[in-house]
């Protein structure tokens, strides 16, 4: 028996990380038109309006009705959307779109340069969470015709970095529907009108959003090819998986299912598991230290707690390796920025117990504890891997004579209690990489993010040489400088471990084998999905 | 001694008395047998249970070893039944007495207030109380007696208007007794009975509410419960189904024991039982 469970998990693991996908040989065939997709979706959102909310649940239903200007091609490179091409000054503080024609919003107005200004001056740069801060010195967006726009910066801002932001930070929503009124309060936040190549049908709050092929796509030829997209929210995981399993849903995204379930269905010849098409979102499991609390203010402490976890073990056997150890802020999946470097801080428990010795919290006797108060960890409630991960640091630092509470919380109470009121010393959480650090990555290390912010520096966290290396890589236009010098955010980072970047794990996919054209660039999920089919049953 | 060897006659109250007596031995030698922090990791997670003769029933999904977790986890569910039955039959016998015993208006009142907690589902107004007060396992002990305290009022309620006109009592208040020596001395000893067969049911949804309270993920999680082990174990229900069934059987054979024994209880202490 124990031999079996070994070698299961070695195999789910070589797919994990492999990304090597059998699948890929199942007849493809002619494209045929008809059908309708069911997708799982574990958590609901309020609001399908990703031109003022940032997020992968809202992608993944929202994209296929409103597009971006730019998305990744299969290469991960950008292509254009709603944009056709684009050129850049060389000063960096000039970006031209030039616009496609011919397309027609849902409700049959055409698509213009104003619309890209009122989605990038009114909801980008003021709503649109992350939007806020890689806007910042976005000062205007010309319109000198229909079918152009010019977006004029106060600063450099790399060409690189805009383009790897605008697939989610760069949806355009119409001005018609939206200009003159509270945007937040819209009624088309949950009734999105875009130009993309669904249309919203309905959306029953806790049951399903549906929607429709669009006739009038741009993109013609045929596309799309569904009939019919049908999300349903199915929050219990063994529930979705059984949903799977008799057909009724054919697609989990964003590891959707319970890892066992996932291990189990990887070796059923119905369905396709993995991380292909998830590598432009990849996560780490984090834990965060409040550095508030007087032990953890000191370096050597939250090393010795890094140095304690052994985080191989905790992969193998919790996550059944569907993940690998992180090495710092920017994951492995991103070529243009990464630089190979080994897991920062190996399991060593003797190293952990004389940095803490030596920062002067000895163990009072052999048993003894080592802090006064035990740390009050808080998970984040998102799913196994941070679930799991709390359990664990709970485990390793008990052995290292540190006493750690749990404290379970729901959504809401987790975020309130983290990012507002600081009432915690760990967390375990989730921080998500978005193609380039300057995205979604570097505000969880530098000062000034508003309080109640979440998935930001909330630490008290203050490096002024980190803030400086921040903003110059955020404006420095010469690629290759720009990645040397997240290569010293990235050396800063590991050395004053605000937060460690523990364990990397791109998301996994089950998905039935009908399904074609999927999983085609490194974000499908969040993608269109104009081209996707589903063979015969 | 009458009423023992009443208890004993009946075969539903010595099955129930021997698992009790298990339970309670397992509460007991959990510290010699199993020295180790139950939650502390124990091995690779998820061994099957004889697959490692160091861990007898195997690993959970956190590495856990789950034997050592149940026999922590008897402690656990004890505690939460005993205290918890104490809290409800004790806010239960008072308001229930008190209003039996005066009738009239404050009958009223109290029945009134009984009943508003009544309309309220307990385990709905369980869920209220700890997203208030949080998860601590006090705060969940407490909780659940406070839930459980309507049916036992109503009990001794009933008991005490039909005790307080019978002849002893009559008697008593014409010899110039007053009320509390009345209501403790001479009413509720004779009241009592059916309220002691009552609290084992208590103890027993207690526990089955403390385990529901943890399946769904809003127990302590800083204790060994059975329950936590249950909701732990969901994630891997189709593969290593032993994870959750383990401490689910440990459940049901507590529970059995308390109902067993409440019935025993019911049989030695019924007077029309007695009659037969």
């Amino acid at each position: 028996m124990e031999l079996r469970r070994r070698q299961a998990l070695t195999g789910a693991g070589g797919i994990a990380l492999g990304g090597l996908m059998p699948g890929l040989a199942f007849g493809q065939g002619a494209p045929q038109r008809g059908g309708t997709l069911t997708v799982q979706i574990v958590g609901e959102q309020r609001v399908l309006n990703p031109a003022i909310q940032a997020s992968t649940g809202v992608y993944v239903m929202a994209s296929k009705m409103v597009e971006p200007l730019v998305d990744l091609d299969a290469a991960g490179e950008p292509t254009g959307v709603l944009a056709e091409r684009w050129d850049s000054a060389p000063d960096g503080l000039t970006h031209t779109f030039h616009l496609r024609r011919g397309v027609t919003w849902h409700d049959g107005k055409p698509f213009t340069s104003k619309d890209v200004q009122f989605s990038a001056m009114e909801c980008w740069k003021k709503i649109l969470n992350y939007g806020t801060t890689l806007y910042l010195f976005l000062e205007a967006v010309e319109t000198p015709d229909e079918h152009t726009a010019v977006f004029k910066f106060s600063r450099p801002m790399p060409q690189g970095l805009l383009l790897r932001a605008l697939p989610d930070l760069g949806h355009v929503i119409p001005a018609h529907v939206y200009e003159g009124a509270d945007i937040r309060a819209n009624p088309a936040n949950t009734a999105p009108i875009g130009t993309g190549p669904f249309k919203f049908v309905e959306y029953q709050r806790g049951q399903y959003l549906l929607a429709e092929r669009n006739p009038n796509y741009w993109r013609g030829n045929g596309l799309p090819y569904l009939d019919r997209i049908v999300w349903r929210f199915i929050s219990d995981r063994a529930a979705a998986a059984a949903a799977i399993e008799s057909g009724q849903v054919q697609f989990s995204p964003y590891s959707g299912l319970s890892l066992s379930d996932i291990a189990r269905l990887s070796k059923d010849a119905r369905f396709t598991v993995g991380t292909k098409g998830n590598e432009g979102n990849t996560a780490h499991t984090v834990c965060e230290y409040n550095l508030r609390r007087k032990e953890l203010s000191d370096v050597r402490v939250r090393r010795a707690i890094a140095h304690a976890l052994d985080l191989d073990f905790f992969v193998e056997n919790f996550l059944f390796g569907y993940a690998r150890l992180g090495t710092g802020p920017i994951p492995s999946s991103s070529a243009p920025f990464y630089v190979p470097r080994p897991a920062p801080y190996p399991f060593d428990k003797a190293r952990a117990e004389a940095l803490l010795d030596e920062a002067g919290y000895k163990r009072p006797s052999r048993n003894g504890q080592r802090f006064a108060q035990p740390l009050k960890l808080l998970p984040a409630p998102w799913g196994e891997y941070t679930l799991n991960f709390a359990t664990f640091i709970q485990q390793s630092l008990r052995e290292i004579g540190i006493r750690v509470e749990i404290e379970a919380r729901d959504a809401p109470g987790f975020l309130t209690g983290v990012y507002r009121n600081h009432d915690f010393d760990l967390t375990t959480g989730w921080h998500q990489y978005r193609n380039d650090p300057a995205v979604s990555t570097t505000v969880w290390f530098r000062t000034g993010s508003p309080v109640g912010a979440p998935w930001t520096n909330q630490y008290g966290y203050d490096n002024p040489e980190m803030d400086r290396t921040i903003d110059a890589a955020a404006t420095e236009l010469d690629p290759a400088r720009r990645k040397s010098l997240y290569q010293d955010f990235v050396k800063l980072a590991i050395d004053d471990l605000p937060v460690h970047m523990a364990v990397e794990h791109a998301f996994i996919s089950v998905y039935s084998k009908r399904l074609m054209n999927s999983h085609t660039n490194p974000r499908w999920a969040s993608s269109s999905w104009a081209d996707a089919w589903l063979a015969p049953a | 001694m009458k009423a023992l060897r009443a208890y004993l006659r009946s075969p539903a109250g010595i099955i129930g008395a021997v698992l009790l007596i298990a339970v309670i031995a397992a509460a007991l030698s959990a510290d010699a047998l199993f020295p180790r922090d139950p939650l502390a990791l124990a091995g690779r997670p998820l061994q099957w249970p004889g697959a490692n003769p160091r861990l007898p029933l195997g690993t959970d999904n956190l590495g856990r070893d789950i034997a050592g977790f149940l026999f922590h986890g008897a402690r656990v569910s004890l505690l939460i039944g005993l205290v918890a039955s104490v809290v409800a039959v004790g806010i239960g016998v008072l308001v229930g007495a008190v209003a039996g015993f005066y009738g009239g208006w404050v009958d009223d009142l109290l029945m009134r207030i009984t009943e508003a907690f009544q309309t309220v589902p307990n385990f709905i107004l369980l869920l209220v109380l700890v997203a208030v007060f949080g998860s601590e396992l006090s705060v969940i002990t407490i909780a659940i007696g406070l839930v459980g305290w309507t049916a036992p009022c109503r009990l001794v309620r009933a008991e005490f208007l039909s005790l307080r006109n019978r002849e002893f009592v009559l008697a008593a208040r014409g010899l110039g007794m007053r009320d509390m020596p009345l209501i403790l001395g001479e009413v509720l000893p004779n009241a009592l009975p059916p309220v002691i067969v009552y609290a084992s049911v208590v103890m027993a949804i207690a526990i089955l509410l403390e385990s529901a309270l943890a399946f769904l993920g809003l127990s302590d999680p800083n204790i060994a419960s059975w329950g936590n082990m249950i909701g732990a174990g969901r994630s891997v229900l189709r593969t290593e189904w032993y994870v959750s069934a383990i401490p689910g059987a440990a459940i049901l054979v507590t529970v059995l024991a308390f109902s067993l024994v409440g019935q025993g209880l019911n049989d030695a202490l019924n007077p029309r039982m007695q009659v037969l």
